[in-house]
């Protein structure tokens, strides 16, 4: 079994008309084991920017201390708020740096672009290869199950209650068909004047 | 050199001239030395009725077991040699729980029949370990049961052939029996005319004195498939049957046929 | 002194051990199989797609096969052992009708398969099948399997190679499953015949091993309608 396995978790983010969503599951485990059912994997690092990292545990959390790290030397350095988009490229570049001895996280970034309030998402695999479509990127060990609930589901410019529904329903519905994912969800909308956290009741088995 | 047709009689692998097989006819001729045993099939169910020979006081009637369930839905009356029997109500068995197993649903009273079939005419053959059937089973069969076409009942004889029968009499009373079968017998005929029927006429066929220890009844319901009478429900019917019928003087149809001790 | 098998390293001509070659008797030729049952039909439909790796071989492959009129298989995988089996399976329904007299029904034909996949329980049939048909009450049924037989009855599956990324969606637009308020009304053919296709599109979207176009057939008590439905062919 794949390290990125080993913990479980399902991540995904869609874009909306002027607003964007990530959301995940809850659950840690070690393989078939739930240890904790509410296990955040998605990090506010600006007021319009988010970061999922699914994956091993251990990197999650490592990765998003290094994360931080660099960003706040990035934003005093600099003395402005870091963009979604150089944010991500941070991510890759940082997880290049361990090309031959990665990180086992593939990250999920979502937020809005400074000043146009663009929505902004892209993943990467965990050496930091970028993938930034137009619609949804998926994470985590449910990711089948999420191309196909997301595939069907999304459709372009939704408001914020209907991206919320989607992407809620797009990732409850894949992590009920995965073994090591599920067990409660986090879902964030993020809109240009405020940012929505909701806790979803899901099925607990 | 063709003399007697003693010479055709001892392989059941050769034909006579005449094409007979004579082990498969002396194999016919043995069942009607066994206990009588009588099946009528109507809209309600099917019943049998058997007699048990009670050749000694000191025997335990109960071990004596001529009617068998084969599966929930099908039921065997034999006749003949026991020993016999044995072994084609082992296959009848493994038929019904193969059929069960490769396809989740009760075997077909006919397909059941054509399994036991198929092993009645396995004499003269040798299998892989060289062992050969060396005679036709000595036995006759009445299949009782309840499939998707409804209440059915299948005879066989020692050859292998086997006919569905509205009523049917295998042994020694078999030819009696038939044909007062042949008078009483109406489609229209409910399950308990037809216990009593079976065992008026089995009462008229048997030497000894009808009881609930020399007799065994067992119907075949859709509502509670495989039903063997207890003593009391036999005791019953039998009240029942003189009900209807008082003491009626023993028939003279009964055979003389000499009993061996393995052939009940 | 250079060792026998450092020796062996440098000159494998020269090698005496006995060389070891393996073949692999299994190809994944792709495809995928969705089926939905209602009270009295059930849709089945598979894509045409029959490829081998980033090749493929037809865009024109018909994954169904009628076992009895009310009666069709579905199967993705291994395309070889999906000809084997089908094969064995036609001949076994035309056995069964001989010996006893009549045509096998769904659920009889649905149990055989089990017990003729478990029979390869060593060298499994490598397919992902998926049984529908109407059974003795005329109500539709979908029975899906593993490659060694495990049996499971439901009213909506799907296999193949796109099965992952399918089935949570049938579960929530079938199975109405994490709907604050389902509807309790019954599933029409054509709700069930458009979730098919829509799942198809979604799964040619992202499965390459799934595409071109579907074949669908719709079984109800007067007989099973074949119907085409094309699909992205990148």
């Amino acid at each position: 079994m794949s390290i990125l396995a080993y913990n479980g978790g399902a991540m995904v983010a869609m874009k909306g008309e002027n607003c964007v969503a990530i959301a995940a599951d809850r659950r840690f485990g070690i393989q078939a084991q739930t240890v904790a059912t509410n296990f955040e994997k998605v990090f506010e690092m600006g007021p319009h920017l988010f970061v999922g990292l699914p994956g091993l545990a251990t990197d999650t959390q490592t990765v998003m201390e290094k994360l931080r790290f660099r960003k706040n030397l990035y934003e005093l350095k600099e003395n402005r708020r870091i963009s979604p988009k150089v944010f991500a490229a941070m991510i890759s570049n940082m997880l290049y740096e361990k090309r031959f001895g990665p990180f086992f996280v593939e990250p999920v970034v979502a937020g809005l672009m400074p000043g146009t309030f663009e929505p902004y998402i892209c993943n990467m695999d965990l050496i930091g290869c970028i993938n930034q479509p137009t619609d949804f990127v998926v994470g985590g060990t449910a990711s089948a199950q999420l191309y196909g609930m997301c595939e069907a589901l999304w459709e372009p410019n939704l408001g914020p209650d209907d991206l919320f529904e989607t992407i809620s329903q797009a990732l409850m519905n894949a992590f009920d068909r995965d073994a090591i994912s599920g067990w409660g969800a986090t879902v964030y909308i993020i809109e240009k004047d405020k940012v929505t956290v909701k806790n979803l009741k899901t099925r607990m088995d | 050199m063709f003399l007697t047709r003693s010479e055709y009689d001892r392989g059941v692998n050769t034909f006579s001239p005449e094409g007979r097989l004579f082990q498969v006819e002396y194999a016919i001729e043995a069942i009607k030395l066994g206990s009588t045993a009588i099946g009528i099939c109507t809209s309600e169910g099917v019943v049998l009725a058997v007699e048990k020979r009670i050749t000694s006081p000191l025997m335990e009637p109960t071990t004596i077991e001529k009617i068998v369930e084969v599966d929930k839905h099908i039921g065997c009356a034999v006749s003949g040699l026991m020993a016999d029997s044995r072994t084609m109500i082992d296959r009848a068995r493994i038929e019904c729980q193969n059929h069960w197993f490769v396809y989740n649903e009760n075997i077909s009273i006919e397909s059941c029949a054509q399994g036991v079939s198929n092993l009645a005419i396995q004499f003269g053959d040798s299998d892989d370990d060289g062992a050969a059937m060396s005679r036709p089973f000595g036995v006759a069969i009445l299949f009782a049961g309840i499939d998707e076409k409804g209440p059915q009942l299948y005879h066989m004889d020692p050859s292998g052939t086997f006919v569905q029968f509205d009523a049917k009499a295998i042994g020694s009373g078999s030819e009696g029996a038939q044909q007062s079968l042949q008078e009483v017998y109406h489609r229209s005929m409910t399950l308990e005319e037809a216990t009593t029927a079976a065992l008026t006429i089995l009462k008229q066929v048997m030497e000894e004195k009808l009881n609930s220890a020399n007799v065994e009844v067992m119907t075949m319901t859709p509502k509670d498939f495989f039903h063997m009478f207890t003593k009391d429900q036999v005791e019953e019917s039998l009240k029942g049957m003189e009900k209807i019928e008082p003491e009626h003087q023993r028939s003279s149809l009964e055979s003389g046929y000499k009993k061996s001790p393995s052939i009940m | 002194m250079m060792m026998q098998t450092e020796m062996n390293a440098y000159y494998p001509d020269y090698s005496t051990a006995p060389i070891q070659r393996q073949i692999n008797p299994y190809a994944d030729n792709g495809g995928s199989v969705v089926a939905i049952a209602g009270n009295d039909f059930v849709v089945v439909g598979a894509d045409t797609r029959l490829s081998s790796g980033f090749s493929i071989y037809t865009r024109n492959q018909n994954k169904l096969f009628p076992m009895s009129d009310t009666t069709v298989l579905g199967c993705a995988g291994c395309w070889c052992d999906t000809l084997t089996l089908t094969r064995i399976l036609k001949s076994r329904m035309q056995m069964y009708q001989q010996e006893h007299n009549k045509q096998m029904s769904t659920t009889a034909c649905a149990q055989m398969l089990s017990t003729m996949l478990y029979y390869k329980r060593f060298f499994p049939y490598y397919i992902s099948n998926i049984l529908v048909g109407l059974d003795n009450e005329g109500k539709g049924c979908v029975y899906s399997y593993d490659p060694i037989g495990h049996c499971e009855k439901a009213t909506y599956r799907a296999g193949g190679s796109a099965g992952a990324l399918l089935q949570p969606l049938l579960d929530n637009q079938i199975g109405q499953k994490n709907l604050v308020k389902p509807s309790s009304e019954d599933l029409s053919q054509e709700k069930a015949l458009a979730i098919l296709k829509d799942v198809f599109i979604a799964a040619a979207e992202r499965d390459i091993y799934t595409g071109d176009s579907v074949l669908i057939n719709i079984i109800t008590k007067d007989g099973t309608k074949v119907e085409t439905f094309e699909l992205r062919k990148d």
